[in-house]
Protein backbone atom coordinates (compact mmCIF):
# COMPACT_ATOMS: atom_id res chain seq x y z
CA UNK A 1 0.00 0.00 0.00
CA UNK A 2 1.50 3.17 -1.19
CA UNK A 3 1.66 5.94 1.69
CA UNK A 4 -0.94 7.63 3.06
CA UNK A 5 -0.81 11.30 3.40
CA UNK A 6 -3.15 13.65 4.85
CA UNK A 7 -3.41 15.83 1.11
CA UNK A 8 -4.85 12.22 -0.11
CA UNK A 9 -6.71 11.45 2.61
CA UNK A 10 -8.64 14.91 2.42
CA UNK A 11 -9.14 15.15 -1.59
CA UNK A 12 -10.04 11.44 -1.93
CA UNK A 13 -13.12 11.88 1.22
CA UNK A 14 -13.92 15.56 -0.48
CA UNK A 15 -14.38 13.56 -3.71
CA UNK A 16 -16.16 10.66 -2.61
CA UNK A 17 -18.55 13.01 -0.43
CA UNK A 18 -18.90 15.27 -4.03
CA UNK A 19 -19.27 12.19 -6.45
CA UNK A 20 -21.30 9.56 -4.76
CA UNK A 21 -22.17 10.64 -1.48
CA UNK A 22 -24.16 13.86 -1.93
CA UNK A 23 -27.22 13.04 -3.76
CA UNK A 24 -30.60 11.52 -3.45
CA UNK A 25 -29.79 7.97 -3.76
CA UNK A 26 -27.72 8.12 -0.93
CA UNK A 27 -30.34 9.95 0.49
CA UNK A 28 -32.62 6.74 0.54
CA UNK A 29 -29.90 4.82 1.62
CA UNK A 30 -28.98 6.45 4.50
CA UNK A 31 -32.58 7.85 6.02
CA UNK A 32 -35.35 6.28 4.37
CA UNK A 33 -33.78 2.53 3.71
CA UNK A 34 -33.20 2.97 8.44
CA UNK A 35 -36.33 4.35 8.66
CA UNK A 36 -38.26 1.41 7.25
CA UNK A 37 -36.02 -0.92 9.04
CA UNK A 38 -36.92 0.79 11.94
CA UNK A 39 -40.39 0.89 11.64
CA UNK A 40 -40.45 -3.02 10.52
CA UNK A 41 -38.65 -3.22 13.64
CA UNK A 42 -41.30 -1.31 15.66
CA UNK A 43 -44.00 -3.14 14.20
CA UNK A 44 -42.64 -6.43 14.69
CA UNK A 45 -41.88 -5.93 18.30
CA UNK A 46 -45.63 -4.34 18.76
CA UNK A 47 -47.12 -7.92 16.72
CA UNK A 48 -44.71 -9.98 19.51
CA UNK A 49 -46.85 -8.23 22.40
CA UNK A 50 -44.53 -5.94 23.66
CA UNK A 51 -45.94 -2.54 25.21
CA UNK A 52 -42.88 -1.01 24.60
CA UNK A 53 -40.40 -1.87 21.90
CA UNK A 54 -36.82 -3.19 22.64
CA UNK A 55 -35.29 0.42 20.84
CA UNK A 56 -31.57 -0.40 21.02
CA UNK A 57 -32.55 -3.31 18.50
CA UNK A 58 -35.69 -1.24 17.00
CA UNK A 59 -34.37 1.89 16.36
CA UNK A 60 -30.61 1.84 16.96
CA UNK A 61 -30.56 -1.54 14.62
CA UNK A 62 -32.58 0.12 12.23
CA UNK A 63 -29.82 2.79 12.47
CA UNK A 64 -27.24 -0.08 12.18
CA UNK A 65 -28.63 -1.78 9.18
CA UNK A 66 -28.66 1.75 7.45
CA UNK A 67 -24.81 2.27 8.29
CA UNK A 68 -24.25 -1.66 6.69
CA UNK A 69 -26.36 -1.43 3.49
CA UNK A 70 -24.49 1.96 2.90
CA UNK A 71 -21.33 0.60 3.01
CA UNK A 72 -21.65 -2.14 0.65
CA UNK A 73 -23.76 -0.38 -1.41
CA UNK A 74 -21.34 2.50 -1.65
CA UNK A 75 -18.67 0.64 -1.61
CA UNK A 76 -20.43 -1.79 -4.70
CA UNK A 77 -21.38 0.97 -6.59
CA UNK A 78 -17.58 3.23 -6.32
CA UNK A 79 -15.63 0.49 -7.90
CA UNK A 80 -18.19 -0.37 -10.60
CA UNK A 81 -18.87 2.95 -11.44
CA UNK A 82 -15.29 3.67 -12.10
CA UNK A 83 -14.86 0.68 -13.98
CA UNK A 84 -17.69 2.06 -16.19
CA UNK A 85 -16.33 5.69 -16.08
CA UNK A 86 -12.55 4.65 -17.29
CA UNK A 87 -11.55 6.05 -13.61
CA UNK A 88 -10.44 2.71 -12.00
CA UNK A 89 -7.92 2.25 -14.84
CA UNK A 90 -6.72 5.85 -14.04
CA UNK A 91 -6.74 5.38 -10.24
CA UNK A 92 -4.33 1.72 -10.77
CA UNK A 93 -2.35 3.40 -13.34
CA UNK A 94 -1.36 6.49 -10.56
CA UNK A 95 1.14 6.26 -8.50
CA UNK A 96 -1.08 5.60 -5.32
CA UNK A 97 -2.50 1.88 -5.12
CA UNK A 98 -6.07 1.05 -5.62
CA UNK A 99 -5.84 -0.37 -1.88
CA UNK A 100 -5.24 3.21 -0.62
CA UNK A 101 -8.24 4.77 -2.52
CA UNK A 102 -10.37 2.01 -1.85
CA UNK A 103 -9.41 1.99 1.88
CA UNK A 104 -9.74 5.80 1.87
CA UNK A 105 -13.11 5.29 0.42
CA UNK A 106 -14.47 2.96 2.53
CA UNK A 107 -13.45 5.00 5.73
CA UNK A 108 -15.60 7.87 3.76
CA UNK A 109 -18.50 5.43 3.27
CA UNK A 110 -18.32 3.83 7.51
CA UNK A 111 -17.89 7.69 8.49
CA UNK A 112 -21.04 8.67 6.47
CA UNK A 113 -22.94 5.63 7.76
CA UNK A 114 -22.67 7.24 10.98
CA UNK A 115 -25.21 9.30 9.76
CA UNK A 116 -27.60 7.20 9.53
CA UNK A 117 -26.92 5.81 12.92
CA UNK A 118 -26.75 9.37 14.51
CA UNK A 119 -30.52 10.00 13.27
CA UNK A 120 -31.86 6.49 14.12
CA UNK A 121 -30.11 7.38 17.80
CA UNK A 122 -31.94 11.01 17.75
CA UNK A 123 -35.30 9.64 16.38
CA UNK A 124 -35.14 6.59 19.78
CA UNK A 125 -34.79 9.51 22.20
CA UNK A 126 -36.79 12.35 20.86
CA UNK A 127 -39.59 10.09 19.51
CA UNK A 128 -39.74 6.89 21.32
CA UNK A 129 -38.65 8.18 24.81
CA UNK A 130 -35.04 5.92 25.04
CA UNK A 131 -33.73 6.86 28.12
CA UNK A 132 -30.04 7.61 28.56
CA UNK A 133 -30.20 6.31 32.47
CA UNK A 134 -28.21 3.51 32.92
CA UNK A 135 -26.31 3.49 29.86
CA UNK A 136 -22.56 2.40 30.12
CA UNK A 137 -21.24 5.41 27.72
CA UNK A 138 -17.95 4.33 27.91
CA UNK A 139 -18.26 0.82 27.15
CA UNK A 140 -20.61 2.04 24.29
CA UNK A 141 -18.12 4.39 22.66
CA UNK A 142 -15.46 2.17 22.82
CA UNK A 143 -17.65 -0.34 21.24
CA UNK A 144 -18.32 2.33 18.62
CA UNK A 145 -14.78 2.52 17.54
CA UNK A 146 -14.47 -0.75 17.01
CA UNK A 147 -17.38 -1.19 15.43
CA UNK A 148 -16.40 1.10 12.80
CA UNK A 149 -13.30 -0.50 12.91
CA UNK A 150 -14.92 -3.66 12.35
CA UNK A 151 -17.09 -2.35 9.08
CA UNK A 152 -13.81 -0.74 7.55
CA UNK A 153 -12.06 -3.73 7.92
CA UNK A 154 -15.67 -6.22 5.76
CA UNK A 155 -15.67 -2.80 3.51
CA UNK A 156 -12.14 -3.05 2.56
CA UNK A 157 -12.12 -6.43 2.52
CA UNK A 158 -15.29 -7.04 -0.32
CA UNK A 159 -14.10 -3.92 -2.19
CA UNK A 160 -11.33 -6.17 -3.51
CA UNK A 161 -13.87 -9.00 -4.58
CA UNK A 162 -15.70 -5.68 -6.72
CA UNK A 163 -12.51 -4.85 -7.93
CA UNK A 164 -11.24 -8.10 -9.83
CA UNK A 165 -14.89 -8.63 -12.04
CA UNK A 166 -17.63 -7.10 -12.62
CA UNK A 167 -19.61 -10.46 -11.74
CA UNK A 168 -18.70 -10.46 -8.31
CA UNK A 169 -20.07 -7.35 -7.62
CA UNK A 170 -23.36 -9.22 -7.40
CA UNK A 171 -22.33 -11.78 -4.96
CA UNK A 172 -21.17 -8.64 -2.69
CA UNK A 173 -24.77 -7.44 -2.79
CA UNK A 174 -26.01 -10.67 -1.79
CA UNK A 175 -24.23 -10.57 1.14
CA UNK A 176 -25.81 -7.82 2.41
CA UNK A 177 -28.62 -9.61 4.11
CA UNK A 178 -27.06 -12.38 5.33
CA UNK A 179 -24.38 -10.98 7.44
CA UNK A 180 -27.03 -8.35 8.32
CA UNK A 181 -29.03 -11.52 9.72
CA UNK A 182 -25.63 -13.00 10.82
CA UNK A 183 -24.54 -10.00 13.16
CA UNK A 184 -27.99 -9.44 14.87
CA UNK A 185 -28.46 -5.80 13.98
CA UNK A 186 -32.15 -6.02 14.69
CA UNK A 187 -32.16 -8.80 17.70
CA UNK A 188 -29.82 -10.50 20.35
CA UNK A 189 -27.85 -12.90 18.64
CA UNK A 190 -28.75 -15.26 21.06
CA UNK A 191 -31.79 -15.69 19.21
CA UNK A 192 -30.47 -17.23 16.50
CA UNK A 193 -29.48 -21.24 16.18
CA UNK A 194 -26.60 -22.60 18.06
CA UNK A 195 -24.30 -23.37 14.43
CA UNK A 196 -25.63 -19.91 13.38
CA UNK A 197 -24.25 -18.19 16.66
CA UNK A 198 -20.70 -20.13 15.54
CA UNK A 199 -20.88 -19.01 12.38
CA UNK A 200 -21.43 -15.19 12.83
CA UNK A 201 -18.25 -15.67 15.23
CA UNK A 202 -16.07 -15.59 12.05
CA UNK A 203 -17.83 -11.53 11.63
CA UNK A 204 -15.98 -9.32 13.17
CA UNK A 205 -19.11 -6.52 13.16
CA UNK A 206 -20.78 -9.69 15.41
CA UNK A 207 -18.47 -8.62 18.25
CA UNK A 208 -18.18 -5.03 18.32
CA UNK A 209 -22.15 -4.18 17.60
CA UNK A 210 -23.18 -6.82 20.67
CA UNK A 211 -20.63 -5.13 22.79
CA UNK A 212 -22.43 -1.97 22.28
CA UNK A 213 -25.98 -3.21 22.45
CA UNK A 214 -25.05 -4.72 25.82
CA UNK A 215 -23.53 -1.22 27.09
CA UNK A 216 -26.61 0.64 25.67
CA UNK A 217 -28.46 -1.55 27.47
CA UNK A 218 -26.51 -0.61 30.96
CA UNK A 219 -23.88 -3.86 30.84
CA UNK A 220 -20.94 -2.88 32.79
CA UNK A 221 -18.67 -6.56 32.73
CA UNK A 222 -15.61 -5.38 31.88
CA UNK A 223 -14.85 -8.83 31.33
CA UNK A 224 -17.45 -9.10 28.69
CA UNK A 225 -17.03 -5.74 27.02
CA UNK A 226 -13.01 -6.15 26.57
CA UNK A 227 -13.32 -10.05 25.72
CA UNK A 228 -15.69 -9.01 22.90
CA UNK A 229 -13.42 -5.81 22.06
CA UNK A 230 -10.65 -8.32 21.91
CA UNK A 231 -12.15 -11.22 19.22
CA UNK A 232 -13.47 -7.74 17.10
CA UNK A 233 -9.54 -6.54 17.22
CA UNK A 234 -8.64 -9.65 16.40
CA UNK A 235 -11.14 -11.12 13.47
CA UNK A 236 -10.88 -7.45 12.02
CA UNK A 237 -6.96 -7.48 11.40
CA UNK A 238 -7.65 -11.48 10.53
CA UNK A 239 -9.39 -9.88 7.53
CA UNK A 240 -7.45 -6.58 6.94
CA UNK A 241 -4.12 -9.43 6.43
CA UNK A 242 -6.67 -11.87 4.19
CA UNK A 243 -7.06 -8.36 2.30
CA UNK A 244 -3.70 -7.13 1.83
CA UNK A 245 -2.70 -10.85 0.39
CA UNK A 246 -5.98 -10.33 -2.08
CA UNK A 247 -5.16 -6.77 -2.61
CA UNK A 248 -1.92 -8.22 -4.38
CA UNK A 249 -3.65 -10.80 -6.38
CA UNK A 250 -6.38 -8.87 -7.48
CA UNK A 251 -3.78 -5.91 -9.13
CA UNK A 252 -2.14 -8.53 -10.68
CA UNK A 253 -5.30 -10.22 -11.84
CA UNK A 254 -7.23 -7.05 -13.38
CA UNK A 255 -4.41 -6.10 -15.29
CA UNK A 256 -3.91 -9.72 -16.88
CA UNK A 257 -7.73 -10.36 -17.51
CA UNK A 258 -8.44 -6.55 -18.98
CA UNK A 259 -10.87 -6.41 -16.58
CA UNK A 260 -10.01 -2.76 -15.40
CA UNK A 261 -11.54 -1.06 -18.21
CA UNK A 262 -14.38 -4.22 -19.03
CA UNK A 263 -18.20 -2.58 -19.44
CA UNK B 1 22.25 7.44 -20.29
CA UNK B 2 19.85 5.02 -22.32
CA UNK B 3 18.94 6.62 -25.51
CA UNK B 4 15.58 4.54 -25.40
CA UNK B 5 12.71 6.10 -24.14
CA UNK B 6 10.35 3.69 -24.61
CA UNK B 7 12.24 -0.43 -25.30
CA UNK B 8 9.27 -3.30 -26.45
CA UNK B 9 11.15 -6.64 -27.06
CA UNK B 10 8.53 -9.63 -28.25
CA UNK B 11 5.68 -8.12 -26.40
CA UNK B 12 2.90 -10.88 -26.77
CA UNK B 13 -1.15 -10.32 -25.26
CA UNK B 14 -3.63 -13.20 -24.95
CA UNK B 15 -6.62 -12.50 -23.24
CA UNK B 16 -8.20 -15.82 -22.36
CA UNK B 17 -12.40 -15.75 -21.82
CA UNK B 18 -14.17 -18.15 -19.87
CA UNK B 19 -18.00 -19.26 -21.16
CA UNK B 20 -20.40 -21.63 -19.47
CA UNK B 21 -21.48 -22.13 -15.58
CA UNK B 22 -20.59 -25.69 -15.58
CA UNK B 23 -18.20 -26.80 -18.35
CA UNK B 24 -16.50 -24.07 -18.84
CA UNK B 25 -14.81 -23.31 -22.20
CA UNK B 26 -12.02 -21.02 -22.35
CA UNK B 27 -11.40 -19.16 -25.83
CA UNK B 28 -8.13 -17.34 -26.23
CA UNK B 29 -7.83 -13.99 -28.35
CA UNK B 30 -4.06 -12.76 -29.48
CA UNK B 31 -4.18 -8.71 -29.26
CA UNK B 32 -0.94 -8.14 -30.12
CA UNK B 33 1.81 -10.77 -31.19
CA UNK B 34 5.58 -10.35 -30.89
CA UNK B 35 6.08 -6.75 -31.23
CA UNK B 36 9.22 -4.81 -30.94
CA UNK B 37 10.39 -1.33 -31.36
CA UNK B 38 12.58 1.58 -29.53
CA UNK B 39 11.79 5.24 -29.35
CA UNK B 40 14.31 7.38 -28.41
CA UNK B 41 14.26 10.19 -25.88
CA UNK B 42 12.47 13.18 -27.33
CA UNK B 43 10.91 11.33 -30.45
CA UNK B 44 6.95 11.52 -31.29
CA UNK B 45 6.11 7.53 -32.34
CA UNK B 46 3.03 7.22 -34.29
CA UNK B 47 1.11 3.67 -33.93
CA UNK B 48 -1.44 2.83 -36.82
CA UNK B 49 -3.78 0.76 -37.58
CA UNK B 50 -6.83 -0.35 -38.34
CA UNK B 51 -10.21 -1.07 -35.15
CA UNK B 52 -8.97 -4.39 -32.86
CA UNK B 53 -5.55 -4.50 -34.27
CA UNK B 54 -3.72 -4.02 -31.03
CA UNK B 55 -2.56 -0.23 -30.78
CA UNK B 56 -4.70 0.53 -27.17
CA UNK B 57 -3.36 -3.32 -26.02
CA UNK B 58 -0.03 -2.30 -26.90
CA UNK B 59 0.17 1.24 -24.91
CA UNK B 60 -1.61 -0.20 -22.08
CA UNK B 61 1.04 -2.79 -21.64
CA UNK B 62 3.39 0.11 -21.73
CA UNK B 63 1.40 1.93 -19.20
CA UNK B 64 1.33 -0.87 -16.62
CA UNK B 65 -2.55 -1.18 -17.26
CA UNK B 66 -2.56 -4.79 -18.72
CA UNK B 67 0.46 -7.91 -18.00
CA UNK B 68 2.14 -8.91 -21.02
CA UNK B 69 1.63 -12.69 -21.67
CA UNK B 70 4.98 -12.56 -23.47
CA UNK B 71 7.82 -10.29 -23.88
CA UNK B 72 9.24 -7.41 -22.24
CA UNK B 73 8.69 -3.72 -22.06
CA UNK B 74 11.01 -1.20 -20.67
CA UNK B 75 10.31 2.54 -20.37
CA UNK B 76 13.21 4.59 -19.19
CA UNK B 77 15.45 1.60 -18.11
CA UNK B 78 12.35 0.49 -15.74
CA UNK B 79 10.66 -2.70 -16.50
CA UNK B 80 6.77 -2.42 -16.79
CA UNK B 81 5.93 -5.81 -14.95
CA UNK B 82 8.81 -5.72 -12.35
CA UNK B 83 9.27 -1.86 -11.82
CA UNK B 84 5.45 -0.93 -12.35
CA UNK B 85 5.24 1.87 -9.17
CA UNK B 86 8.31 3.63 -11.17
CA UNK B 87 7.04 3.12 -14.04
CA UNK B 88 3.97 5.07 -13.64
CA UNK B 89 5.72 7.94 -11.83
CA UNK B 90 7.18 9.02 -14.74
CA UNK B 91 4.26 8.51 -17.81
CA UNK B 92 1.26 10.27 -18.65
CA UNK B 93 -1.48 8.89 -20.46
CA UNK B 94 -4.41 9.64 -22.32
CA UNK B 95 -7.58 7.69 -23.38
CA UNK B 96 -9.98 9.23 -26.30
CA UNK B 97 -13.43 9.36 -24.93
CA UNK B 98 -15.56 10.87 -22.64
CA UNK B 99 -14.67 8.24 -20.12
CA UNK B 100 -11.87 9.31 -17.34
CA UNK B 101 -13.01 11.74 -15.61
CA UNK B 102 -15.42 12.87 -12.52
CA UNK B 103 -18.42 14.34 -14.36
CA UNK B 104 -20.35 16.16 -11.20
CA UNK B 105 -16.65 17.84 -10.69
CA UNK B 106 -15.52 20.80 -12.23
CA UNK B 107 -11.97 20.64 -14.25
CA UNK B 108 -9.97 22.19 -11.48
CA UNK B 109 -11.69 19.42 -8.66
CA UNK B 110 -10.52 16.82 -11.74
CA UNK B 111 -6.45 17.71 -11.63
CA UNK B 112 -6.77 18.53 -7.92
CA UNK B 113 -8.07 15.06 -7.35
CA UNK B 114 -5.56 13.82 -9.36
CA UNK B 115 -2.70 15.57 -8.34
CA UNK B 116 -3.14 14.23 -5.00
CA UNK B 117 -2.69 10.63 -6.44
CA UNK B 118 0.17 11.91 -8.46
CA UNK B 119 1.15 13.15 -4.62
CA UNK B 120 2.37 16.09 -6.08
CA UNK B 121 3.38 19.13 -3.61
CA UNK B 122 0.41 21.42 -3.33
CA UNK B 123 2.92 24.41 -4.07
CA UNK B 124 3.44 22.99 -7.43
CA UNK B 125 -0.11 21.72 -7.61
CA UNK B 126 -1.08 25.58 -7.34
CA UNK B 127 1.20 26.41 -10.13
CA UNK B 128 0.47 24.05 -12.60
CA UNK B 129 -2.81 23.39 -12.71
CA UNK B 130 -3.79 27.30 -14.16
CA UNK B 131 -0.66 26.31 -16.62
CA UNK B 132 -2.07 23.39 -18.06
CA UNK B 133 -5.35 24.81 -18.27
CA UNK B 134 -3.66 27.68 -19.59
CA UNK B 135 -1.92 25.40 -22.49
CA UNK B 136 -5.12 23.14 -23.10
CA UNK B 137 -7.22 26.52 -23.41
CA UNK B 138 -9.78 25.62 -20.78
CA UNK B 139 -8.50 28.59 -18.50
CA UNK B 140 -12.09 30.60 -18.79
CA UNK B 141 -13.92 26.95 -17.82
CA UNK B 142 -11.72 25.53 -14.84
CA UNK B 143 -14.35 26.36 -12.82
CA UNK B 144 -17.03 23.95 -14.47
CA UNK B 145 -18.45 20.80 -14.51
CA UNK B 146 -17.08 18.59 -16.85
CA UNK B 147 -20.55 17.58 -17.50
CA UNK B 148 -20.63 20.53 -19.34
CA UNK B 149 -17.76 20.42 -21.53
CA UNK B 150 -17.67 19.04 -25.10
CA UNK B 151 -16.19 16.28 -26.31
CA UNK B 152 -13.03 18.49 -27.45
CA UNK B 153 -13.05 20.09 -24.48
CA UNK B 154 -12.88 16.98 -22.43
CA UNK B 155 -9.63 15.39 -24.65
CA UNK B 156 -7.87 18.54 -23.90
CA UNK B 157 -8.73 18.01 -20.21
CA UNK B 158 -7.48 14.74 -20.69
CA UNK B 159 -4.50 15.94 -22.03
CA UNK B 160 -3.90 18.43 -18.73
CA UNK B 161 -4.28 15.62 -16.98
CA UNK B 162 -1.61 13.46 -17.89
CA UNK B 163 0.56 16.06 -17.93
CA UNK B 164 0.39 16.98 -14.34
CA UNK B 165 3.12 15.76 -12.93
CA UNK B 166 5.26 16.48 -15.99
CA UNK B 167 5.76 13.15 -16.96
CA UNK B 168 8.86 12.70 -19.64
CA UNK B 169 7.09 10.19 -21.64
CA UNK B 170 3.12 10.35 -22.67
CA UNK B 171 1.00 8.09 -24.30
CA UNK B 172 -1.91 9.57 -26.06
CA UNK B 173 -4.22 7.32 -27.57
CA UNK B 174 -6.26 8.49 -30.25
CA UNK B 175 -6.53 12.06 -28.59
CA UNK B 176 -7.83 13.95 -31.90
CA UNK B 177 -10.78 11.48 -31.72
CA UNK B 178 -14.38 13.94 -31.97
CA UNK B 179 -13.00 16.87 -31.82
CA UNK B 180 -13.53 19.65 -34.33
CA UNK B 181 -10.99 20.30 -37.12
CA UNK B 182 -10.13 24.02 -35.21
CA UNK B 183 -10.08 21.66 -32.02
CA UNK B 184 -7.71 18.64 -33.62
CA UNK B 185 -5.68 21.41 -35.11
CA UNK B 186 -4.68 22.93 -32.04
CA UNK B 187 -4.18 19.89 -30.12
CA UNK B 188 -1.74 18.89 -32.33
CA UNK B 189 -0.01 22.21 -32.21
CA UNK B 190 -0.05 21.23 -28.14
CA UNK B 191 1.74 17.82 -29.10
CA UNK B 192 4.61 19.92 -31.24
CA UNK B 193 5.37 22.08 -28.28
CA UNK B 194 5.43 19.32 -25.83
CA UNK B 195 7.93 17.37 -28.08
CA UNK B 196 10.13 20.58 -28.57
CA UNK B 197 9.74 20.56 -24.43
CA UNK B 198 11.85 17.07 -24.84
CA UNK B 199 8.93 14.82 -24.03
CA UNK B 200 8.92 11.22 -25.74
CA UNK B 201 5.39 10.78 -27.39
CA UNK B 202 3.69 7.20 -28.41
CA UNK B 203 0.85 8.48 -30.26
CA UNK B 204 -1.75 6.29 -31.56
CA UNK B 205 -4.41 7.65 -34.36
CA UNK B 206 -6.74 6.87 -36.98
CA UNK B 207 -5.72 9.91 -39.01
CA UNK B 208 -3.00 9.63 -41.52
CA UNK B 209 -2.75 13.28 -41.89
CA UNK B 210 -2.14 13.59 -38.14
CA UNK B 211 0.50 11.18 -38.10
CA UNK B 212 2.15 12.69 -41.84
CA UNK B 213 2.23 16.03 -39.75
CA UNK B 214 3.00 14.87 -36.17
CA UNK B 215 5.29 11.35 -36.34
CA UNK B 216 8.95 11.05 -36.72
CA UNK B 217 8.49 7.40 -37.33
CA UNK B 218 5.65 5.63 -37.38
CA UNK B 219 4.58 1.89 -36.90
CA UNK B 220 1.62 -0.09 -38.73
CA UNK B 221 0.08 -2.56 -36.78
CA UNK B 222 -2.50 -5.05 -38.29
CA UNK B 223 -3.74 -8.20 -36.52
CA UNK B 224 -1.04 -7.57 -33.41
CA UNK B 225 1.74 -7.60 -35.64
CA UNK B 226 3.91 -5.02 -36.87
CA UNK B 227 3.95 -4.69 -40.79
CA UNK B 228 5.81 -1.80 -41.40
CA UNK B 229 7.97 0.49 -39.51
CA UNK B 230 9.62 3.69 -40.72
CA UNK B 231 9.73 7.09 -40.99
CA UNK B 232 6.78 8.92 -43.16
CA UNK B 233 8.88 9.45 -45.87
CA UNK B 234 10.52 6.32 -45.83
CA UNK B 235 7.39 4.29 -45.90
CA UNK B 236 5.67 7.00 -48.62
CA UNK B 237 9.50 5.51 -50.86
CA UNK B 238 8.16 1.99 -50.48
CA UNK B 239 5.59 2.43 -52.82
CA UNK B 240 7.42 5.16 -54.74
CA UNK B 241 7.31 6.35 -57.51
CA UNK B 242 3.71 5.72 -58.19
CA UNK B 243 1.20 8.47 -58.80
CA UNK B 244 -2.52 8.41 -57.56
CA UNK B 245 -4.95 9.45 -59.95
CA UNK B 246 -8.54 10.19 -58.94
CA UNK B 247 -11.31 10.51 -61.12
CA UNK B 248 -14.61 11.40 -60.36
CA UNK B 249 -17.05 9.61 -62.49
CA UNK B 250 -20.62 9.02 -63.64
CA UNK B 251 -21.49 5.99 -61.57
CA UNK B 252 -23.38 4.48 -64.29
CA UNK B 253 -19.71 4.81 -66.71
CA UNK B 254 -17.32 2.91 -64.28
CA UNK B 255 -17.47 -0.84 -65.90
CA UNK B 256 -16.41 1.16 -68.98
CA UNK B 257 -13.55 2.88 -67.62
CA UNK B 258 -12.21 -0.13 -65.40
CA UNK B 259 -12.49 -2.06 -68.94
CA UNK B 260 -10.13 0.67 -70.43
CA UNK B 261 -7.82 0.41 -67.85
CA UNK B 262 -7.38 -3.62 -67.55
CA UNK B 263 -4.80 -3.32 -70.43
CA UNK B 264 -2.34 -1.96 -67.94
CA UNK B 265 0.04 -4.38 -66.54
CA UNK B 266 -0.13 -5.68 -62.60
CA UNK B 267 1.86 -2.34 -61.37
CA UNK B 268 -1.15 -0.54 -61.49
CA UNK B 269 -3.68 -1.11 -58.98
CA UNK B 270 -7.91 0.61 -59.90
CA UNK B 271 -9.80 0.53 -56.88
CA UNK B 272 -13.67 2.09 -57.12
CA UNK B 273 -14.69 4.04 -54.32
CA UNK B 274 -18.29 4.02 -54.17
CA UNK B 275 -18.55 4.92 -51.03
CA UNK B 276 -17.95 8.41 -51.68
CA UNK B 277 -20.61 10.24 -53.48
CA UNK B 278 -20.46 10.69 -56.71
CA UNK B 279 -17.91 7.79 -57.23
CA UNK B 280 -14.35 7.63 -57.47
CA UNK B 281 -11.83 5.88 -59.39
CA UNK B 282 -8.69 5.79 -57.34
CA UNK B 283 -5.36 4.44 -59.81
CA UNK B 284 -2.01 3.84 -57.74
CA UNK B 285 0.53 3.47 -60.86
CA UNK B 286 4.06 3.77 -62.01
CA UNK B 287 2.99 4.99 -65.52
CA UNK B 288 0.63 8.05 -64.83
CA UNK B 289 1.28 9.93 -68.54
CA UNK B 290 -0.15 6.23 -69.99
CA UNK B 291 -3.27 6.19 -67.77
CA UNK B 292 -3.74 9.53 -68.83
CA UNK B 293 -3.51 8.35 -72.45
CA UNK B 294 -6.12 6.04 -71.87
CA UNK B 295 -8.55 7.87 -70.22
CA UNK B 296 -8.52 11.09 -72.40
CA UNK B 297 -11.12 9.81 -75.14
CA UNK B 298 -13.55 10.11 -71.54
CA UNK B 299 -12.64 13.44 -70.40
CA UNK B 300 -16.16 14.63 -70.70
CA UNK B 301 -18.90 15.20 -67.94
CA UNK B 302 -21.00 12.32 -69.51
CA UNK B 303 -18.09 9.71 -67.88
CA UNK B 304 -14.95 11.70 -66.14
CA UNK B 305 -16.40 14.82 -64.34
CA UNK B 306 -12.83 15.59 -62.52
CA UNK B 307 -9.25 14.42 -62.95
CA UNK B 308 -6.57 14.76 -59.71
CA UNK B 309 -3.04 13.44 -60.29
CA UNK B 310 -1.36 13.32 -56.87
CA UNK B 311 1.65 11.83 -55.16
CA UNK B 312 1.01 9.24 -52.82
CA UNK B 313 0.33 10.19 -48.92
CA UNK B 314 0.59 8.27 -46.27
CA UNK B 315 -2.86 7.42 -46.61
CA UNK B 316 -2.46 5.45 -49.36
CA UNK B 317 0.69 3.77 -47.97
CA UNK B 318 -1.40 2.53 -45.29
CA UNK B 319 -4.04 1.10 -47.55
CA UNK B 320 -1.37 -0.14 -49.54
CA UNK B 321 -0.10 -2.02 -46.65
CA UNK B 322 -3.35 -3.04 -44.90
CA UNK B 323 -5.17 -4.36 -47.96
CA UNK B 324 -2.12 -6.25 -48.79
CA UNK B 325 -1.98 -8.21 -45.38
CA UNK B 326 -6.14 -8.92 -46.06
CA UNK B 327 -4.94 -10.46 -49.84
Amino acid sequence: MSRLRWGLIKRQMVVQLQVATLNLYSLGLFVIQPAVFIAVGMLLSHAAGNAMPDLVYSVVGGGIMGMWSGLVFSSTYDIAGDRYNGMLELIVGSPTSLATVEAIRTLTNVLSGLFSLSLAFITSLAIFGYSLHGVNFWGAGISLLLLLFAMWCMGVFLANFIAWSRISTWFVDYLEMPIAFLCGFMYPIRVLPGWLQILSGAIPIRWALQAMNESLLGNRDLTFLATHWAIAIGISLIFLAITRWLQVKVHDSIRLSGELSSI
Amino acid sequence: MDPSAIVASSLNKTFNTKTGLWKTKTKSTIAVEDISFNIERGELFGLLGPNGAGKTTTVKMLTTLLLPTGGTAKILGLDVVRQTAEVRRHIGFAFSGSRGLYNRLTAIQNLKYFAELYALDPAITRKRIPELLELVGLSQRGDDRVETYSSGMVQRLHLARALLHDPEVLFLDEPTVGIDPVGARELRQTIKNLISLGKTILLTTHYMAEAEELCHRIAIINKGRIVALDSPDALKRRISGDSVIEATIQTAQAHILMDRLRILDGKTVVELKNSTEPEKLCIRTPEPARVLELLSPYLNPQYIQGLEVRNQTLEDVYITIIQGEKE
